[in-house]
């Protein structure tokens, strides 16, 4: 196999594999390696029950993989303690969702600030690099709305500013245009753009053709396998 | 921690219905079982006090008539008790430790410096104290020196001391007149409901010249723990009466012979029952408490499961999201829990004062320290309900938590 080793890999899967257990037990994962670099804007897609989701959800460091290795900027995702884990994914990885997952009792600066509370940030601190992320995403003057308050797309810029805000070395959507309308799905995929061309690297997780169009590269996924990776 | 306050005031203000449910449900828990042991603390104190005030490890004696003739009298004969057979009691029966008489002696007046009042005084022996209960006294008894220099003393009740004096605090070392004599107030008692003057008996039979008949006797047994030598001790009294006063053993109408030993004894077991159902009504509602805690706390964990998700997705170790909910149950019902206690506390005072004198409860409270136990017993519950569901949240994994919802 010739993969780039080189170190500016954002993420390198080697022959990963994940079986759930059960009667029949579920191989979902089938020796899937993969590099993603930095700088990178790239999607992920596949049919419902293809592994893709299994595959977003090692990534982000949420779910353990059987055999293999991943390596998150240089770090080695392997057997790692529920509070290690924590740590990683609240330093590395900026997630936004589908159904955007805001804490509906918390104003848009507080779900932006909260990645830092649990840093241990100062709220003065936390509330100010908060505020900095909601004017990049053009919404100061929602910073004390409520989730309820808002459309759906500001919610997704909302989720996405909260993703920001700890500076990851990645951003993992998982269907972030799902739950929106064409029009509003497009400033959405304009949000993510323009933080690519920032620098950020993006992995979006669709089955939406359009969304994987917008992005530098699509990485299908079929029955557990990399199909093609271009 | 700052943070933390303002994390869990936070929630608990944006989930006001459940932070309600929750508060009232510990509340009424604490409410109740405050309001409930003392309750019964109210109906054992008066319990305790009724029977005490009647039921001493003493035979109580008074004079009766013969039922029965006997050596050549007829029946229907007067048994008069006479201050001597106290000796020959004490004297013949081996259990007895100690007899005291008692008469009264009535138709003239205690008259102090503002009032006086009607009636009479009883002449008693320093034992009086003890078969009548009366322990709270300002100043002293009846003493035994008192008794053998046949010294003018009187003890009074404190409500005719504020009758005579003017006010009760005045009256010790004042005198009163009664029996055209001054006589000296030593002792100021308070009881719920006595209110008799005591002199001592010497005093008044020597003043009196009187024939030494007496009203009542009362014979104090000791080392007697069944009712089978309570009886037998009873018996011995009765022959050692009937042989000094002629008549026959077996007449109970003779003398009228209350073994308060005997009910002493049963009193005492139905005090341990009584104050055994107090500990299981007290218990059995503090589980109730705990349960229904523990329910609500662990339907609101459950019902955080997304948020927990959500937090643990964007970086919370287990533990930040298990020492939260924990605050946060903690808070709840201990805000709660206090308000239950408080509120428990003051029904029991509007119980107090409504009915703390009438028959059959007395003096309803709930030892401070008891309400603090049980209290914390119910926020470590409740912690502990919030805890199991806190731990298995974090054991979902993020991702499943995120999806539920």
């Amino acid at each position: 196999m010739n993969f780039d080793m080189t170190s500016d890999n954002v993420i390198q899967l080697r022959d990963i594999n994940k079986t759930y257990p059960g009667v029949v037990p579920l191989h979902v994962l089938k020796d899937v390696s993969l590099d993603i670099h930095k700088g990178e804007l790239v999607s992920i897609m596949g049919a419902s029950g293809s592994g893709k989701s299994t595959l977003l959800n090692i990534l982000g460091i949420l779910d353990n993989y059987d055999s293999g290795s991943y390596h998150l900027d240089g770090v080695l995702i392997k057997d790692l303690s529920e509070n290690r884990a924590a740590e990683l994914r609240n330093r590395m990885i900026g997630f936004v969702f589908q159904s955007f997952n805001l804490i509906n009792y918390k104003n848009a600066l507080e779900n932006v600030a909260l990645p830092l509370f649990y840093q241990g940030v100062s709220r003065k601190k936390r509330n100010a690099l908060a505020m900095e992320q909601l004017e990049r995403m053009g919404l100061a003057d929602r910073a004390h709305h409520l989730p309820g308050e808002l459309s759906g797309g500001q919610k997704q810029r909302v989720a996405i500013a909260r993703a920001l805000v700890t500076k990851p070395s990645l951003i993992l959507a998982d269907e972030p245009t799902g739950a929106l309308d064409s029009k509003t799905s497009k400033e959405v995929m304009q949000v993510f753009r323009d933080l690519n061309d920032s620098g950020m690297t993006i992995v979006i997780v669709t089955h939406d053709p359009t969304v994987g169009a917008a992005t530098d590269r699509i990485i299908r996924i079929v029955d557990g396998r990399i199909d093609s990776n271009d | 921690m700052f943070d933390l306050i303002r994390e869990i005031s936070q929630t608990i203000k944006n989930n006001k219905l459940r932070t309600i449910l929750t508060g009232i449900a510990v509340a009424w828990g604490i409410f109740m079982l405050i309001v409930l042991l003392g309750a019964a603390r109210g109906v054992v104190n008066s319990y305790e006090e009724e029977s005490s005030s009647s039921s001493v490890n003493s035979i109580r004696l008074w004079s009766g008539t013969t039922s029965m003739p006997y050596k050549g009298y007829k029946d229907g004969r007067w048994v008069r008790l006479k201050d001597n057979d106290m000796e020959a009691i004490s004297g013949e029966v081996s259990a007895v430790s100690d007899v005291a008489i008692s008469t009264s002696a009535s138709g003239f007046n205690i008259v102090g410096p503002k009032d006086y009042i009607s009636g009479g005084f009883e002449a008693v022996y320093p034992d009086e104290a003890r078969t009548q209960r009366i322990f709270d006294i300002k100043g002293r008894f009846v003493n035994q020196k008192d008794i053998n220099d046949l010294r003018r003393v009187i003890v009074i009740s404190s409500d005719n001391a504020a009758l005579l004096f003017g006010d009760a605090d005045k009256a010790l070392g004042q005198e009163v007149k009664a029996m055209d004599l001054s006589w000296m107030v030593v002792g100021v008692y308070t009881h719920r409901w006595r209110k008799s003057s005591f002199v001592p008996y010497t005093t008044y039979k020597a003043i009196t010249g009187g024939d030494g008949y007496v009203d009542q006797m009362t014979v104090r047994v000791e080392g007697i723990a069944t009712d089978t030598e309570a009886e037998e001790t009873e018996s011995q009294v009765r022959s050692v009466l009937a042989r000094r006063h002629e008549f026959d053993p077996a007449d109970s109408n003779a003398v009228w012979v209350w073994n308060q030993f005997a009910s002493y004894l049963k009193q005492g077991q139905a005090m341990v029952y009584l104050n055994l159902a107090v500990w299981v009504i007290g218990i059995l509602t503090l589980l109730t408490g705990i349960v229904g805690v523990s329910n609500i706390m662990f339907v609101s964990v459950r019902e955080r499961v997304h948020e927990i998700g959500i937090r643990r997705a964007i970086g919370a170790k287990p533990n930040s999201i298990i020492i939260q909910i924990l605050a946060e149950s903690i808070a709840i019902t201990a805000l709660f829990g206090y308000i239950g206690l408080v509120a428990g506390m003051g029904v029991l005072q509007v119980l107090d004062s409504l009915l703390g004198d009438s028959q059959g409860f007395s003096n309803p409270t709930v030892d401070i320290s008891i309400a603090v136990q049980v209290t914390v017993a119910l926020i470590v519950a409740g912690a502990i309900a919030g805890l199991f569901p806190a731990i298995k949240a974090t054991k979902v994994k993020p991702v499943e938590a995120l999806r539920d919802e």
